[in-house]
């Protein structure tokens, strides 16, 4: 080309202008776009390259033919008088004439221009390559676009943005609308940012949201009449068709903006008044167990901020209300003259299935949520530590298991025990005292193992890994090692039985070992043994010396169990008895009759021992002994003989007899906490060293897990040690306490 | 504290009480100690018992038992040892210190012994000396009635009448209480200084002893009952 150079033509403006690209090419573009030429006969690759050539030309002729500037001023005066002579007028047209079909008018006009716009810049595109480039100006399709904002857009912005809306509406209300004709016009709104999202966020979204907001503040005025549920049907709904209709047609910037709005409008500000519906609100919801509907509230006011704190109230307070009632219940049958025991199988099952219940409420109706999970825990810990009558609910939970451990309470299989269990101890986690129920537990997990009345090994170790599981080893420890003496214990006995083989003696004669500080402390009564039992326990002791020879043995005798065998005529029975009871029937053998006191003296028996002890005897079920005189109370006066007219069909009997002690020791209890209660400040102040009263206090609550300490008892227990000089008042400052080491 | 702590290193003591006796004659130590003689236990001469203090009570024309300015004595003397005594070393010390080695000497000092010279940190000390030197023996509490004794006898114009009269009568209607421990006693001034407005008690962030807290409570009532 270079070497063509001085023998081109220089081609003028306007001749270049008039006789090539206008008649040529922007005429006949024009002519397309007004739709007198068919669409088909678009610019073919021949007519396109002579354009592109006379245009190249023009452009690159030497100066002062150099036409560049003309040729973009007329690209941007060409487009602007077809926009102001052609578009314009035939929008104006059609304003006032309803929104679909200015909003057609406009897509077409809008692709109309796309199209001529994408033509005019293959024409002149030299222009953008290094005219536009060198002088810094918008380039050629910039230059349409803002042609066409400044002209058409801004004039018609206000008439089209009201009729999307007027559209939307219409959708809103369910009628059928033309989505592809907003979404390309959306998609209008969209480009006018010129690449940012400017345009459409204020010339559109804004008054889109304020529409939203007017519409759906109109809605919930027309729906609050409706019942909760209704009511909320009626809102996901129409959450759920805002996101669609975002998802069709608009921008998805938009969506969490209007949903926001919607969710403002038509669940924030009437929150609680569809909470508190007398008849359909939160709490008849939860009383009628209408679980879809909860799951729908949940799902919905989980979506404000804070939307869920009123919700988990209401059913914190619902369930309070519901513990209240078994609580109060139980108080009423009380009142009503049923005994008070320590065994009370309907209240704890009443506990445990409102809490199953409504767990399961938590779990799938809210999702598992926290707030939910602390509401009813929160609600639980209030209802399980309100006792009413004379027995703690520590105790009457520690019974219960007793019930579903113990062989002869509740029939269960071993699945159903498990579960029970597992239930108990979910309600003990909301137990404050839980040294209290540890102990009781202990004392009854005692007799279980001791008179053999445990059903099974597995389920007590079962309940105390629970036990460990909840509150760790220290609160487990002794229980476990109850189990271990007695696992041990069966390895010794039958080495103990070889050793018993070599030695003539009428009895069958067993030991179990108990480790001191395991074991609830017994009464051991010096009791007068038979000179046979004697006997056993001298074996016993010589062999268990030599086995271990610094451990000391002290014999729990009220603790035993023997079974004799009874005489009476032709009939005899064998009796399962307890250790003292054997001694008595013994010292009763040969028909003999004594008095009270006799007994007193042969049996070297305390009043206190001998009193239930021969009322099992004489006053209970199985009459082996008969009292004179007659009655169901032991006085010292009475006398006893065999009874020679005893009789039962079953030949195997237990004779029942009343524990010697209460199976709860409160005053241990108390001696326990004192002692934790200062082991844990002296932990606290040898760490620390000096400590001020209040972080002190806090401290030694975060560690005591087993029991909740009022204040006042702590400050006792650091009166006592600052008594005691572990402790000292900081001397500038009475609020301190100093550790003396 | 500073007035305590004389008596609290005794070799010290001995070796300044010498050097000084040696230059001066404001201090006779053979004096002083012949003095104790006359009053020191017969069967332990190191040692001024109760009936020593008595007696040398009579002496300065106090009485022992009604008076406190006797106790403000023996605590600037520096009795520590043990309660209810004053060591020969503690006396040789207390009399070196108050340069006094005669019973005229003792008299003249009496018009010093008035609790109202004594700052607030002096008088907490005293007040603290009170409680040690009544202690029976190696118990550590003191039955209540002599607390409220002692109580009424030094705290007297102290504290406002008002608050030890009532946690007088409130210790004394208390069945639970029959012994004070020394925390308690000392904490009782050290709340009366800090706390002179009952309104302003706080009992959920107070260190106080639980006593104190009994005895706001007891107050509430009482204003209840107005």
């Amino acid at each position: 080309m270079a070497t063509n150079v001085g023998n081109q033509r220089i081609i003028p403006l306007e001749e270049g202008w008039n006789d090539e690209i206008k008649a040529k090419a922007i005429d006949k573009l024009e002519a397309l776009l007004n739709g007198e030429m068919k669409s088909g006969s678009m610019f073919g690759p021949k007519e396109y390259v002579q354009i592109y050539t006379t245009c190249y030309d023009m452009c690159t002729q030497r100066s002062p033919y150099n036409w560049s500037r003309e040729l973009y001023q007329r690209h941007g005066e060409t487009i602007e008088k077809y926009l102001t002579t052609t578009v314009l007028p035939a929008l104006r047209d059609k304003t006032g004439q309803g929104g679909t079909i200015l909003l057609t008018e406009l897509r077409h006009r809008w692709l109309n221009h796309q199209i001529m716009n994408k033509w005019l810049k293959k024409f002149f595109t030299y222009l953008d390559r290094y005219y536009v480039k060198h002088h810094s100006l918008p380039t050629l399709s910039q230059a349409g676009l803002r042609c066409f904002r400044t002209k058409v857009y801004d004039e018609m912005k206000g008439e089209t943005t009201n009729a999307i809306l007027g559209l939307i509406n219409d959708e809103r209300e369910g009628k059928i609308i033309d989505k592809s004709l907003i979404k390309s016009v959306v998609e209008l709104y969209e480009s006018m940012g010129m690449g940012s999202l400017d345009a459409y966020n204020s010339d559109l979204e804004e008054a889109l949201l304020n529409s939203t907001r007017e519409y759906y503040a109109k809605k919930r005025e027309d729906w609050i009449n409706d019942s909760t549920p209704d009511y909320l049907i009626k809102a996901e709904e129409a959450l759920t068709k805002e996101s669609k209709r975002v998802d069709d047609y608009l921008n998805s910037a938009s969506e969490m903006k209007i949903l926001k709005v919607v969710e403002e409008e038509i669940l924030e500000r009437v929150e609680m008044v569809l909470l508190e519906k007398e008849s359909s609100g939160c709490r008849a919801l939860l009383q009628n167990d209408k679980s879809e509907d909860l799951q729908r509230m949940f799902r919905l006011f989980s979506r404000l901020e804070n939307g869920l704190n009123p919700m988990a109230a209401i059913f914190q307070n619902f369930i309070s209300s519901m513990g209240d009632d078994i609580v109060n219940r139980r108080q009423a049958r009380l009142e009503g003259g049923e005994k008070d025991k320590n065994d009370d199988p309907k209240f704890v099952k009443s506990l445990i299935s409102l809490h199953e219940k409504y767990l399961g409420v938590v779990k799938q109706d809210f999702s598992g949520h926290s707030l939910f999970q602390k509401a009813l825990k929160d609600a639980f810990v209030e209802i399980v530590n309100k006792n009413v009558g004379q027995f703690t609910n520590a105790e009457l939970m520690s019974t219960f298991c007793d019930r579903i451990l113990k062989s002869g309470g509740e029939k269960l299989s071993e699945s159903e025990v498990e579960e029970s269990l597992d239930r108990i101890v979910q309600l003990f986690s909301y137990l404050t005292d839980k040294d209290m129920f540890a102990e009781i537990y202990r004392n009854q997990l005692a007799k279980r193992l001791l008179t053999q009345r445990s059903t099974s090994d597995d389920s007590e170790k079962l309940m105390i890994a629970k036990l460990k599981m909840q509150c760790g080893t220290q609160f487990t420890s002794k229980m476990e090692g109850m189990l271990s003496d007695l696992a041990v214990g069966s390895e010794q006995r039958s080495e103990f039985e070889n050793r018993m083989r070599s030695v003539d003696s009428k009895l069958d004669f067993s030991v179990q070992v108990l480790t001191t500080g395991f074991w609830p402390t017994y009464k051991s009564p010096e009791v007068a043994l038979t000179p046979e039992m004697s006997k056993c326990m001298d074996i016993f002791k010589d062999w268990h010396e030599q086995k271990h020879q610094k451990r000391k043995l002290t014999w729990v005798l009220s603790q035993g169990n023997a079974s004799v065998r009874g005489v009476f005529g032709k009939k005899s029975y064998d009796f399962q008895v307890s250790t003292l009871q054997a001694i008595a029937l013994d010292a009763m053998n040969n028909g003999v009759t004594m008095t009270f006191q006799e007994l007193a003296t042969k049996l070297n028996a305390e009043e206190s021992i001998l009193k239930p002890l021969m009322h099992s005897l004489s006053c209970g079920k199985y009459k082996v002994l008969i009292k004179t005189p007659p009655g169901n109370k032991i006085n010292p006066t009475d006398t006893f003989t065999a009874n020679p007219k005893f009789t039962s069909n079953m030949r195997k009997l237990r004779i029942p007899m009343a524990t010697l002690e209460s199976s709860l020791n409160t005053k241990r209890v108390e001696e326990d906490r004192t002692i934790a209660i200062e082991a844990a400040i002296v932990r606290i102040m040898k760490a620390r060293k000096t400590l001020q009263h209040q972080q002190l206090l806090s401290e030694v609550l975060n560690q005591l897990a087993f029991f909740n300490p009022n204040p006042r008892d702590i400050k006792k227990r650091i009166e006592g040690l600052i008594d005691r000089e572990y402790l000292e008042r900081s001397a500038d400052n009475a609020q301190v306490y100093n550790y003396l080491a | 504290m500073w007035t305590s702590s004389g008596s609290s290193s005794a070799s010290s003591k001995t070796a300044k009480r010498k050097s000084s006796s040696t230059a001066g004659s404001a201090f006779n130590e053979k004096a002083a100690e012949k003095m104790f003689e006359e009053f020191a236990e017969e069967d332990d001469p190191t040692v001024m018992g109760m009936d020593g203090i008595i007696k040398l009570c009579d002496h300065m024309d106090l009485d022992p038992f009604e008076d406190k300015r006797v106790l403000v004595l023996l605590w600037k003397l520096g009795s520590k040892e043990k309660p209810s005594q004053i060591t020969k070393e503690e006396f040789l010390t207390g009399c070196y210190k108050l340069h006094v080695d005669t019973i005229e000497k003792f008299q003249s000092l009496i018009p010093s012994l008035d609790t109202g010279f004594l700052d607030e940190m002096e008088f907490k000390d005293f007040y603290k000396f009170c409680f040690q030197f009544n202690r029976q023996g190696t118990h550590r509490t003191l039955d209540k009635e002599l607390v409220v004794a002692l109580m009424k006898m030094v705290l007297t114009g102290r504290i406002p009448d008002d608050r030890l009269e009532t946690f007088c009568t409130f210790v004394e209607t208390q069945e639970a209480y029959t012994r004070i421990t020394l925390d308690q006693w000392t904490s009782f001034l050290d709340f009366c200084f800090a706390v002179p407005d009952l309104s302003q008690y706080d009992e959920s962030s107070s260190a106080w002893p639980v006593l104190i807290d009994e005895y706001v409570e007891f107050m509430e009532e009482l204003q209840k009952k107005k």
